[in-house]
């Protein structure tokens, strides 16, 4: 089983150092190996539950004015605005 | 006898007999809190003033002849994975270290209704992942009854303060077994509820169809009590079921005449200590005695459990946890050319090992081309366990086994080594990944001496029975001995 570590942390947007890439390859392919084991299931059948159906909520506007409270949070703000590095070059 | 020590039971008839006030309560927990916490280090964050003033204004209320709740005036200890609105909620996490929630979670609008006592935020593995409580960013917590000695995880700070005092009653999250194992490591009681009975509104998502946040507590009354103040129905929460609930502590009878106790065989086999097997089986044989009717049950997909719990739940952290990229909340790295790597720096610095690893697994099985291997595999597995429990609860009315195949070990011992850390689940994952209710309970010491946890599995919405043969065998031993960790 070969795992490519630098696919895999790009995918899950992660950066690595080599020493801790070498370590990483080494527990996932333990952890791989570990959940590998699972039987092969002609199965069929949904996951949901009949006698408990999920309800949504009506899509309905609801004023929530905690502005600054959630502005509080962001790592950067200006002018009541959340500050992001550049997105279009 | 000093407050802190008392059940929530106790102090709710003493409060509204006026023998105490909230106030006074609030006070000898917060001075217990001040002994212990040097050594337990439960808390993450400690919320005295707060507390004593919400437990002034509820005495105020009940002065003033106001009908109050059974927990109004009781001090409650909260995971610190549940936003608490104004108070720092961390999920013990670097990445969500300045993070004070905007709301709060559905479960404390109701506890803050019945006017329970917020005491702070309690320690946790990473976003909850982990056996040990040993993946935090902020602290280690150790085990009330040997300080050498992990509480259990993820809910660790939880059980280690109820054990020691630190707090009357906790809230937990349980994805796999992190109410149970740490209730069972502390020797106290830990409720997993009935996936959908409590909503997850404001709780920090780890695996969405497993995750349930669920009581603490050092008697099963208060247990109930505290299921009763937080299950329900819930629109911010899909899940959540529609349908009424009893009043649970007020209908348990310790009466177990009748009652079909199922022992799944898979549940004490090998990789289970032979103190554990045998202190669960004496335990059987008292509620035979009391009148139960004991049952051998096979549950045969059990081997299969822990592979699919991984599978699924990482699949979906990796999906959750996507949401951490340093724009809008939590931390945010301080160097970056651009805004992949701002995500990528802001995640590697603000995320831990063990957070990093079950995003990586969880990013591969379900990446292009191992789908099919790896996470629909897991749930058609799921649904098969599902199927067999299903099948179980025919032949019987609950399911007896170990909580944990072994007591609490020592910090250090298994954190280098994430297989024998994950076989810490492996009893209590079927639980989750069936939707089912799980209880764990003290059931004795080890020769160490630790505490031995059993658990107690029921169908869905069964927590009445639950309560019922948990409340039988609290009776029987004449209440569960903490009388070390509350000295």
């Amino acid at each position: 089983m070969s795992i490519n570590i630098k696919h895999l942390a790009s995918l899950s947007r992660l950066t690595f150092t080599p020493e801790e890439e070498e370590k990483f390859e080494k527990e996932m392919a333990n952890i791989v190996a570990l959940v590998e084991k699972l039987p092969d299931l002609d199965a069929s059948g949904a996951l949901i539950d009949p006698d408990n159906p999920m309800q949504l909520r009506s899509d309905e506007v609801a004023n929530k004015p905690n502005r600054d409270e959630l502005l509080q949070n962001a790592p950067e703000v200006q002018a009541g605005c959340i500050v992001v590095p550049k997105v279009i070059e | 006898m000093e407050l802190y020590q008392l059940t929530a039971e106790k102090l709710s008839a003493m409060l509204a007999a006026r023998e105490c006030s909230s106030e006074e309560v609030t006070r000898s927990v917060l001075s217990r809190m001040e002994q212990k916490e040097p050594e337990i280090a439960a808390y993450v964050t400690i919320c005295g003033e707060e507390a004593l003033k919400q437990a002034a204004e509820i005495d105020a209320r009940r002065a003033a002849g106001e009908a109050l709740h059974p927990l109004a005036g009781i001090p409650i200890g909260i995971k610190d994975n549940i936003c608490t609105r104004g108070v720092r909620t961390t999920c013990s996490s670097r990445m969500l270290e300045n993070f004070v929630p905007p709301y709060d979670a559905f479960v404390m609008e109701k506890l803050n209704a019945a006017g329970a006592v917020m005491l702070g935020k309690l320690n946790m593995d990473e976003f909850a992942m982990g056996s040990s409580t040993e993946t935090s960013y902020f602290q280690k917590t150790r085990n009330p009854f040997d300080l050498e000695r992990v509480p259990g995880g993820s809910s660790g700070g939880s059980a280690a303060a109820v054990a020691a005092g630190e707090a009357v009653l906790a809230l937990g999250s349980d994805t796999g077994g992190s109410i149970r194992q740490p209730a069972a490591y502390c020797g106290i009681v830990g409720l997993k509820p009935t996936y959908s009975s409590v909503s997850r509104y404001g709780l920090v998502a780890f695996a969405s169809s497993l995750d349930q946040i669920g009581p603490m507590g050092r008697s099963v009354r208060d247990v109930a009590m505290l299921y009763g103040a937080i299950c329900g129905r819930d629109n911010h929460d899909a899940t959540s079921a529609l349908r009424e609930y009893p009043d649970f502590a007020k209908e348990i009878t310790p009466d177990i005449k009748g009652l079909r106790i199922g022992l799944p065989k898979e549940y004490f086999g090998e990789g289970v200590s032979a103190e554990v097997r045998d202190a669960v089986m004496k335990m059987a044989k008292e509620l035979e005695a009391q009148g139960a009717e004991l049952v051998e049950i096979s549950l045969p997909s059990t081997d299969y459990a822990l592979s699919a719990y991984y599978i699924i739940a990482s699949a979906e952290a990796s999906s959750n946890l996507a949401r951490f990229d340093g724009v809008k909340y939590g931390y945010r790295a301080k160097d970056f050319a651009n805004l992949t790597e701002m995500y990528e720096k802001t995640r590697s610095e603000g995320f831990g090992a063990e957070v990093k690893r079950r995003i990586m697994l969880g990013t591969y099985v379900l990446s292009s081309g191992y789908y099919d291997a790896y996470y629909k595999k897991a749930k058609f597995t799921q649904l098969r366990i599902q199927q067999e429990f299903a099948a179980a609860f025919d032949k019987c009315d609950l399911l007896l086994t170990p909580t944990v195949p072994d007591t609490a070990f020592k910090l250090g011992e298994n954190i280098d080594d994430q297989i024998k850390m994950y076989m810490n689940d492996i009893l209590t994952v079927t639980v989750n990944i069936a939707g089912l209710p799980g209880m764990s309970l003290p059931c004795g010491f080890d020769s160490k001496p630790m505490p031995i946890g059993a658990q107690l599995i029921g169908p869905k919405f069964s927590e009445s029975t639950l309560f019922r043969a948990a409340s039988c065998w609290e009776k029987t031993l004449g209440g569960f001995d903490l009388s070390r960790t509350l000295a």
